[in-house]
């Protein structure tokens, strides 16, 4: 295209617009009326909320749709064990077949939906028991720390708390019994500690001791224990005999299965026996009693004559547990009076008087601990020279 | 191309533009496109919704609350063994399911059905409690019952395992999963809860709505009662509210004006909630309150049934501070009945 510019007449400056193809015009138009139909055929369309057309934040979708997958496998199998579990025939069609909300409810969800998606978990083996009177009733679900809440909503943080790691779960029919399942739920953790701490969290103190998993219990209608990193919950559906024998087997199947890690469980094992009232053990990470020092503190209460005494071990570099011992020893005397008592077997002892309660703290190599928040400086001492002295075990 | 211009002449070439026609075209095409622009944004806004756009509104549900009245009770709570018989003295005691349903209404059942745990956990409404309200409401005269949750987990799973589906299909109730079409954009002006996607497909059809939901312990807002339950017709990645939780179930006072609502504290959820685990964790209330006023009954749950302070459980007095409910349970028409 080119023009040249003369004076014309009253020295306006002539202006000439090229020979304009044919196609020129013809696209020109035809666009124009495209733009025309697209912005009516908009209008009509969007008279009528359609999530399949307006899925604007689709990316958002990912947060539920990728769990989804894992959560169907709650629904009973239609396919599954019909003939042997009436219950399982009259079940639903599983979520992988009838689309469930999480999908289109994500994408429109993005309102206030500031946050990342969360990862999908990532899938690992299936979680498979070999024992005769179970048959599988789902697909095995899979969970990371991120997308926990899905499986557990708001439970999940304090899983969290511990650092969680993973979830996997999946349940199981009870042949001999109709409608009867049994769930089983394996938290994993970063490690050992961590898995006994949120286990100590929700410990039943009714539940009774397991003879085949450490500090594990049965309560009425499940077994509950850590082994390793892992937190394992097996629940069953109901308290019919044959649903708790499977329970049972299950429970027992997974102790011997799962590989035995007491790593930084020191301090637990150092914990006596004697006296300890079972289900108040727990497991403090950090900032037991107000203290950066005092770092993964195992914690029980004692029956000892006649009074209820916490207590507490930490395990740790002697440098580390003098220090510790020392700081809080400092901290105390600026609450209250301190006193050094006598050392036994090796471990130094002060007793202190803080806001009216006593705290009896000795520290041995390695090892802090001691009674804290007693009534009555003379049991406390007492508990403590005994155990240092062999005599509490 | 290239074409010959006689200087001094004003004739054009036959197929050329004088300036004046091409700067008329461009004012028709600008003008055409512009109004198309805005002929879209005008058909298309009004009736739409894009999440973020946080001018553009959507749907406010409705009130089903009833007419209030100043002779019958707004509050019921009554005591008992039997699920149905302890229900039915409560009904009875408001005045009876009569007296909220009638003929030809299409109720909506909420229960929470949050997960997928068995009934005796008590972490998912009881079918036993959906049962007996099944029952009521059909007695009253309604058409139909339909029950719709938006379970976090597999609305299946959940449905399975808490046992309503089995009441469902026994009872020939309408139950409702969360489907791809099932949501619609919901408009609030809650403390937290402005626009977001809800489960509105029962609402579509349904004429009254009851809340049925278990009184229960909860990790993150301490309880989950008949204020927390309406958080499951919520979608989308709705657990970003627990950042906000005491706002956002305080909102739901806002959103619902349901029916009735009615709490279950046969067995309560103690502690280790919202999903328990343990038989354990539940302690038999044998208690089944009834109301109106959702932040009333709630109250009552609270005190009485998870003997707690009411002080510490900031949406009731969120909801209370704001003219949603009453907190002071003891204040409104109440009755108290043995079955």
């Amino acid at each position: 295209m080119a023009s040249e510019k003369k004076s014309g007449p009253g020295n306006r400056r002539e202006f000439a617009r090229t020979r304009v193809p044919l196609a020129e015009r013809i696209s020109s138009i035809v666009i124009v009326i495209l733009m025309a139909a697209i912005g009516i055929a908009i209008g009509i369309k969007g008279r009528h909320f359609n999530p399949d057309i307006f899925a604007v934040r689709a990316d958002s979708l990912q947060s539920t749709t990728a769990a989804v997958e894992g959560k169907a496998g709650t629904a009973p199998s239609v396919s599954g064990n019909s003939a042997e579990n009436p219950a399982s025939a009259e079940a639903p069609k599983s979520v992988a077949e009838k689309p469930a909300v999480a999908a289109d409810a994500s994408a429109e969800g993005g309102a206030e939906g500031s946050g990342d998606t969360p990862k999908p978990a990532v899938k690992g083996e299936p979680l498979e028991i070999t024992l005769a009177g179970i048959k599988p009733m789902s697909d095995t679900e899979f969970y990371n720390s991120e997308n926990l809440f899905e499986k557990i909503d708001g439970r999940a943080p304090a899983y969290q708390n511990f650092n969680v790691v993973g979830l996997r779960c999946r349940s199981f029919n009870v042949v001999s019994a109709a409608g009867s399942y049994v769930d089983v739920y394996e938290y994993r953790f970063d490690s050992p500690v961590d898995a006994f701490g949120m286990f100590a969290l929700e410990r039943d103190p009714k539940g009774g001791p397991l003879d085949f998993a450490p500090d594990g219990y049965s309560g009425e209608m499940g077994y509950f224990f850590r082994q390793g990193a892992v937190y394992v919950q097996i629940i069953a559906s109901d308290v019919k005999p044959e649903t708790l024998a499977a329970a049972k087997a299950i429970a027992q199947n997974h102790a011997q299965e799962l590989p035995a890690d007491d790593s930084g469980l020191a301090g637990r094992r150092k914990l006596p026996a004697a006296g300890m009232i079972a289900e108040s053990v727990s497991f403090v990470p950090e900032n037991v009693q107000g203290q950066a020092a005092f770092k993964d503190v195992f914690q029980a209460k004692y029956k000892f004559n006649g009074a209820e005494l916490p207590y507490f071990i930490m395990v740790a570099a002697p440098d580390d547990a003098a220090k510790a011992w020392k700081s809080f020893q400092d901290f105390c005397a600026r609450f209250g009076k301190v006193e050094n008592l006598p050392d036994v077997n090796g471990g130094k002892i002060f007793s202190a008087q803080v806001f009216g309660k006593w705290k009896v703290v000795y520290q041995r190599d390695g090892e802090l601990g001691g009674v804290f928040d007693a009534a009555d400086e003379t049991n406390a001492q007492a508990f403590v020279e005994k155990y240092l002295r062999g005599e509490i075990k | 191309m290239s074409h010959e211009n006689h200087s001094g002449s004003s004739r054009l070439p036959e197929d050329s533009v004088s300036r004046r026609e091409f700067l008329v075209r461009l004012g028709i095409t600008s003008v055409l496109i512009a109004g198309s622009g805005l002929a879209a944004k005008k058909l298309w806004q009004p009736n739409h919704f894009v999440p973020g756009f946080e001018k553009v509104k959507g749907l406010q549900l409705k009130s089903y609350a009833p007419e209030i009245s100043k002779v019958l009770p707004s509050l019921a709570i009554a005591h008992g063994t039997d699920h149905e018989k302890t229900i039915r003295a409560a009904m009875a005691a408001l005045g009876g399911m009569g007296r909220f349903i009638q003929n030809g209404d299409v109720v909506m059942i909420k229960p929470n059905v949050a997960f997928d745990r068995p009934p005796a956990l008590a972490a998912t409404t009881h079918p036993d409690a959906l049962r007996a309200v099944a029952k009521l409401c059909f007695e009253a005269g309604a058409s139909k019952v339909i029950v719709a949750d938006n379970p976090i987990n597999s609305p299946t799973g959940c449905f399975f395992k808490s046992g309503l589906t089995a009441v469902a299909s026994e009872m020939n109730l309408d139950l409702m999963y969360p489907e791809t079409n099932s949501f619609a954009p919901l408009s609030l002006t809650g403390e937290i809860l402005k626009e977001w996607t809800f489960f509105n497909t029962p609402f579509k059809k349904a004429t009254k709505v009851i809340g049925l939901a278990p009184c229960k312990d909860h990790n993150l807002c301490h309880a989950s009662m008949t204020t927390k339950n309406w958080y499951g017709l919520l979608g989308g990645r709705r657990n970003q509210f627990h950042q906000h939780i005491h706002s956002i179930v305080s909102d739901f006072a806002l959103m619902m004006k349901p029916t009735l609502v009615i709490l279950d504290g046969m067995n309560v959820l103690m502690s280790n909630g919202p999903t328990g685990g343990r038989l354990s964790d539940v302690k038999p209330m044998n208690t089944i309150v009834a109301g109106t006023d959702m932040i009333a009954v709630d109250a009552y749950g609270y005190a009485h049934l998870l003997e707690r302070d009411i002080a510490e459980l900031t949406y009731l007095h969120k909801a209370n501070d704001r003219g949603l409910g009453n907190i002071n349970w003891k204040d409104t028409l109440y009755k108290e009945v043995t079955a």
